[in-house]
């Protein structure tokens, strides 16, 4: 893979999409809009059941419809719409030019197939060729993502294999063809402290080997920092801050980002409480109606009944509060900031 | 492969002893008097007494029991005491017959039964799904006469498509052969290929919203791949585990099936020697369906192992 010319158009621009379980209810993801360069890295981060999942998801056209619905929403990968293509089109597209990773690597991977044939099976999809060519490529690919004795992991069946190389097997599979985009959700969280360092250095030296774009989808701000490029933070199915990740980090301006960052145990001070946010994640029938995050805001005044919108602070930089920028609404935090 | 195999039939030997004592003794304690209905309407007391002894009915049990395995093991099960035909020579009469009839109703239970309960799996909530519900609960609901004596209306008597009655050996005219036995397959087979249908659907099911079948779709590997390559293939597990169970069922269905249309299988053998007491062919008959069992069991084993990767270090 050589350098690719500048694109004029983002990889991927997702624009209001909105997910609902049943006909009645909230919207489970509501609104949420996205956008990336090619070779970019974006993370979604927020905690379980923000519906970061579910946006991936919705890209890959892999919602579980019924019960979910797709109520509105775009996303452009490449000049095509995802959501629009026939199921032929859009199988042309996963797998291929787009790839999915996923949390569980312990039930991703199909218990009566060998390694090998997994690989090869989506190789010989979209690139063709014979049997012997793509079980080839599939040792290539297990070399590549640093699987010791790979010939003899091709002949393998998943349960043979620890959490670790069957998410290195996950990753061999999604890359075979070379994806421009590649869809990680949360790959690390169900393997071993030492493993996810390895499987994240693993998946960033790939991509800059391939160039593809990644959507990295976390609940851990120390993955966010190590790996992001640009940032989404969700909270209850809405996006409530975006930008870049150093804008994210050092000027968190959403009350929940704030939040969450002060939440993240620091390395070294023993002493001391955790931070958390009080309350809990309004549940998905009992979505409030304006900000959701309001409940367990601490800045929360009358006008948070109203849904604030996702506003520019320049540089990129969007938050949904309508105390947005913190330095105007309160200008003590400047200082103490 | 071959070492697990040859490990099974060496297990499966003690059981098969195990289960000649339960026959012989079993056979033993039922009530009734074999040689009385031997003898018939000529019950004087010498005749009795020599048929007692003919058939060394004096001796003791274990006597009678180790007389009986021995000869067994050396392909003996004895005399009929009606025909007063060698017991394996019957069974070897009419066991093919059965075997026939088994094999087909299997065939169309499988053929039936797995597909319509993939597709049901699959277009699950929608009226292929009902429908097959709905047609898979009737195959339940009707009892294998009516079926068969319904059918006999329509297809022999009616249109005169197939023969409504009798047995044709394989051997000797392959096709009438299979057209006389389509009707009785068809019967047999029916009410396990709904149970087998619901069995497949319920195990597609689960297997359907597992993360490997969402993976596959991930690549953009084509429906049908995803189904019948993905999906079935770990369905079929508790497929095999249906079918194993359903033999026995089968069995019980073919002594039924076998009196409607008349065919002179193992089931109207099995029917005529509990009626007679002809204690030497049930002990055989009981016999032969054990082991057939643990056949049928020991070939699950090894489909199993075939099916599902992670039995093969156990």
């Amino acid at each position: 893979m050589g350098e690719r010319l500048p694109e004029p158009h983002p990889l991927l621009q997702v624009t209001d999409l909105s997910i609902r379980i049943g006909s009645v209810g909230e919207n489970l993801v509501d609104g949420v809009s996205l956008r990336m360069n090619a070779g970019e890295t974006l993370c979604i981060v927020g905690e379980s059941g923000c519906g970061k999942s579910l946006t991936a998801l919705a890209l890959m056209g892999l919602l579980p419809t019924p019960p979910l619905r797709l109520m509105s929403g775009r996303a452009e990968f490449g000049g095509q719409d995802l959501f629009s293509l026939s199921s032929q089109d859009l199988n042309h597209i996963r797998g291929g030019e787009m790839a999915m990773i996923f949390q569980e690597p312990m039930t991703s991977l199909n218990p009566a197939l060998t390694i090998g044939e997994q690989i090869a099976e989506s190789v010989r999809r979209h690139r063709g060729g014979t049997r012997t060519e793509a079980l080839d490529r599939a040792l290539e690919m297990l070399r590549r993502v640093r699987i010791p004795a790979p010939e003899k992991r091709l002949g393998e069946y998943p349960h043979q294999m620890s959490g670790g190389m069957r998410q290195r097997a996950m990753i061999a599979m999604a890359l075979a063809n070379d994806p421009r985009l590649l869809i990680a959700d949360e790959p690390t969280t169900a393997l071993d402290v030492t493993v996810q360092q390895q499987v994240l250095d693993l998946i960033r030296a790939l991509q800059a080997e391939t160039g593809a774009g990644l959507v990295l989808i976390t609940h851990d701000l120390g993955v966010v920092a190590e790996m992001a490029d640009q940032v989404a933070v969700m909270y209850a199915g809405r996006i409530v801050e975006s930008g870049p990740v150093a804008a994210i980090f050092d000027d968190p301006q959403h009350p929940y980002t704030i939040g969450l960052m002060s939440s993240m145990p620091a390395l070294g001070a023993r002493s001391g409480r955790l931070v958390t946010i009080p309350g809990i994640v309004p549940p998905a029938n009992a979505m409030p109606k304006g900000c959701r995050f309001a409940a367990r805001c601490p800045f929360a005044m009358p006008d948070c009944a109203k849904a604030p919108p996702l506003a520019d602070l320049g540089g990129g930089h969007r938050v949904a509060c309508w105390n947005a920028p913190l330095e105007q609404a309160f200008p003590a935090m400047a200082v103490a900031g | 492969m071959l070492s697990f195999l040859g490990r099974r039939v060496l297990i499966a030997i003690p059981t098969v002893l195990l289960i000649s004592v339960f026959v012989f003794a079993l056979q033993k304690f039922l009530p009734g008097d074999p040689v009385l209905a031997l003898a018939g309407e000529d019950r004087n007391p010498e005749m009795l007494a020599f048929l007692r002894e003919k058939y060394r009915l004096n001796d003791p049990l274990y006597l009678q029991y180790f007389h009986w395995i021995g000869n067994a093991l050396r392909g003996d099960l004895g005399i009929s005491l009606r025909t007063q035909q060698p017991v394996l020579e019957l069974i070897g009469q009419k066991l093919p017959v059965t075997v026939q009839l088994a094999v087909m109703a299997l065939i169309f239970a499988v053929v039936i039964g797995i597909p319509a309960g993939v597709i049901s799996a699959y277009k699950k909530g929608t009226w292929i799904d009902w429908l097959a519900n709905i047609i898979s609960l009737s195959g339940l609901s009707v009892p294998n006469f009516w079926l068969g004596i319904m059918l006999i209306l329509l297809v022999s008597v009616k249109l005169g498509w197939l023969p409504a009655s009798g047995y044709q050996p394989l051997t000797e005219d392959p096709l009438q052969s299979l057209r006389t036995m389509l009707m009785p397959a068809f019967v047999l087979g029916s009410g396990l290929a709904a149970t087998l249908m619901r069995h497949t659907r319920s195990a597609m099911l689960g297997v359907l919203q597992s993360d490997y079948v969402r993976t596959a779709r991930a690549k953009g590997l084509n429906e049908r791949t995803v189904v019948l390559k993905h999906a079935l293939r770990n369905a079929l597990v508790p497929i095999v585990t249906v079918v194993t169970l359903l033999f026995g069922e089968l069995l019980a269905g073919a002594v039924l099936t076998e009196q409607i249309f008349t065919i002179p299988g193992f089931g109207k053998l099995v029917v005529d020697a509990v009626f007679n007491r002809d204690y030497a062919v049930v002990q055989g008959i009981v016999l032969c369906t054990a082991i057939a069992f643990i056949a049928m069991n020991i070939l699950a084993d090894a489909l199993y192992r075939i099916l599902n990767p992670r039995m093969r270090d156990q």
